[in-house]
């Protein structure tokens, strides 16, 4: 009898947990595979003409497909600013539930982020920055940082000294600015020896022309920096004319996968700086938020650096990069 | 007009001559007087060089062509796509890009000519029009020797035969093949405008248009023709920037067209139309890659060289008035 009875208290038990589980699953079915509602997230990019950028969108856009619960809308501002702060406006009158904006320039752009902010629209901006502090989270990159690591690696690599032409980017940019200004913090006190500096403007068939002059000038030179790795493939096709890519070493920036990496791959440049996109972290960054976790106010993304041995396995990550982040601001 | 031509290519070479002082004065230690630092000058500017061909033809007519880079990029990434991805023999692939940048320019040349569109803004629509399909066929991406597998990783092609003889140097290394390719449409032009009665058709339209009507001038077909043929050079220019680059860039030639029209300009053919010719853009051309290459050799910073740009074109334009 009280066997009876146990078995029966087991049994019910067992039913009313099982029935209790079964409800659990098919809601939990129902979030996962059709979900109530689609969440629409607005990105806007201020202009695709970059290579880097596309990358971006296209991070953005690999990382959305694993969420099938949120769609992203991509919007192209064409570099300009205005219409970038009308995507804005866009995006928030179509009722969004959450904003990527990757600005083109943080005056015009501040006041229509500021404003989908305060109406309780999620803002992520990505790369660069807007003014004051009415945004949700800010990803990016540190291209002072980057810079230094890239000198100190050539100050390594070189064994301390040599001669260096720097190929700079448009310097009228903050990208420009600071991989230079971090460049030569990263060699200070080395006897690295700048011969020959000019702009390139981030393109590469200028690269070449001002290369060209360079090797017209100097009979030696030992590595060529260039503030991004179409700069210095450049470099390397007017070294190359000259039958002297062989005696000089090629360093670049960004390491987007099908540009710096394969010519790392290729062996054009010895070693390339990543400058990541954010694509990735910046959905995540959204998911957090719409599920209400709270994210971080900044994220800096750390870099790797991609060269001819370590390639294959991945690249290598820039250490400490952290820390004199936090002392420079 | 031969005196007129040959004054006007006087005061051009005064002005070139004056930039050639500029070298040997401010000759960076020397490097301005090696061969070396004329072949690379040569290389550099014949890209311009052959677009400002084109653009000479058009502002003849007394038009102007602002899709002169957008097409060259276009014609570049179409180059790189039916050679690098599609591995066309350049049999095919070169005809095809010279055919499609011939098409695009008869297109703003019929814009023009048929439905009296004003140059300017048939050609900024081609260019704009032109930069979407550069950025259209490549997917935004350049083209590359780099093949992604479906495994995520890389196939680095063979740069084809086509790519690697462009981009190389012949007569003992002395002379880039793009600059010969220069000569040669510079040459073509001067046939066309000197020899064929389709050059005399070129002038006359430019030099007004109501009374070549009247002659029996078939003014739209010139048109056309000049534009087409604008067309075509943006695709020669293009299938050597493609080639120098190793690559097709949907971003290359951005702003081409004004270092064209400054070419153009500095040699001395009116922008009024009519008159003008080949040879001066040639000395034209020369001046720009001179400028260029003196303000680079001395690492002459960006400011720097964007107003003594401006200046020198300032002056050497006031310098054919004046002297007029």
């Amino acid at each position: 009898m009280k066997r009876f009875l146990s078995l029966v208290l087991i049994a019910s038990v067992a039913s009313a947990a099982a029935c209790r589980d079964a409800g659990k699953t098919t809601s939990e079915f129902e979030e996962k595979g059709r979900p109530e509602k689609i969440l629409t997230i607005g990105m806007s990019q201020c202009n695709l003409g970059e290579p880097w950028r596309v990358q971006m969108n296209q991070d953005i856009r690999t990382e959305a497909d694993l969420h099938p619960e949120i769609r992203v809308i991509f919007k192209d501002a064409q570099n300009d600013s205005l219409r970038q702060r009308s995507h804005i406006e866009e995006y928030v009158s179509a009722g969004v539930d959450a904003i990527i904006v990757s600005p083109k320039e943080a005056a015009p752009l501040t006041p229509p982020i500021a404003a989908a902010y305060e109406r309780g629209i999620p803002v992520i901006v990505l790369d660069r920055r807007v003014l004051g502090d009415r945004y949700t989270c800010f990803i990016g990159a540190d291209n002072k940082s980057i810079g230094r690591a890239a000198g100190e690696w050539i100050v390594g690599r070189l064994g301390g000294k040599g001669r260096v032409v720097e190929l700079k980017g448009l310097m009228t940019s903050t990208p420009g600015q600071d991989r230079h200004t971090g460049f030569r913090e990263g060699i200070r006190g080395s006897e690295i020896e700048i011969v020959f500096e000019a702009d390139m403007k981030w393109l590469e068939p200028d690269a070449r022309k001002e290369m060209e002059s360079a090797l017209a000038r100097f009979d030696r030179i030992d590595l060529v920096y260039a503030h991004n790795d179409p700069g210095a493939r450049g470099a390397y096709l007017a070294a190359r004319a000259a039958n002297r890519e062989k005696s000089m070493i090629f360093v670049g920036i960004d390491a987007l996968p099908y540009e710096g990496q394969a010519y790392v791959r290729q062996g054009i440049l010895e070693a390339s700086f990543e400058y990541p996109t954010g694509g990735k972290e910046a959905v995540l960054a959204v998911l957090d938020i719409l599920k209400g976790r709270s994210v971080d106010k900044e994220i800096v993304l750390p870099s790797r650096v991609f060269t001819t041995k370590n390639i294959d396995a991945g690249g290598e990550w820039i250490t400490s990069e952290g820390d004199t982040l936090e002392q420079d601001r | 007009m031969t005196i007129h031509l040959r004054s006007s290519a006087v005061r051009a070479l005064i002005a070139l001559i004056f930039v050639l002082a500029l070298g040997a004065l401010f000759n960076a230690e020397g490097a301005f007087f090696k061969w070396d630092t004329h072949r690379d000058m040569l290389r550099h500017i014949s890209v311009f060089g052959i677009l400002a061909c084109g653009l000479t033809l058009v502002i003849i007519t007394a038009g102007i062509d602002l899709s002169v880079g957008s097409l060259l990029g276009f014609t570049a990434v179409l180059f790189a796509l039916l050679s690098l991805r599609l591995e066309l023999s350049a049999w095919l692939a070169v005809p095809a890009c010279l055919a499609a940048g011939a098409l695009c320019g008869c297109v703003s040349g019929g814009l023009i000519a048929k439905f009296r569109i004003q140059p300017f803004i048939a050609t900024l629509a081609m260019m704009v029009f032109a930069r979407g399909m550069a950025k259209s066929i490549s997917g935004g991406q350049k083209i590359t020797t780099a093949i992604l597998r479906p495994d995520g990783t890389y196939h680095y092609a063979d740069v084809p035969g086509v790519f690697a003889f462009l981009n190389s140097k012949i007569l003992g290394q002395n002379i880039a093949v793009v600059t010969l390719i220069f000569l040669l449409c510079i040459l073509v032009c001067w046939i066309i405008l000197s020899r064929l009665r389709w050059g005399r058709y070129i002038y006359a339209v430019g030099g007004n248009e109501e009374a070549a009507r009247l002659s029996g001038v078939p003014v739209a077909a010139t048109k056309i023709l000049a534009y087409g043929l604008s067309g075509f050079f943006c695709a020669v220019a293009g299938l050597c920037q493609a080639a120098q680059e190793l690559q097709g860039d949907p971003e290359t030639g951005i702003s081409y067209e004004l270092t064209a029209i400054a070419i153009v300009v500095i040699g001395g053919t009116n922008l009024m139309g009519g008159r003008g010719g080949i040879g001066l853009t040639f000395i034209g051309a020369m001046t720009i890659g001179y400028l260029e290459k003196i303000l680079s050799i001395n690492a002459v910073g960006e400011a720097g060289r964007l107003m003594l740009t401006g200046a020198i074109i300032v002056g050497a334009v006031l310098f054919q008035k004046y002297r007029k």
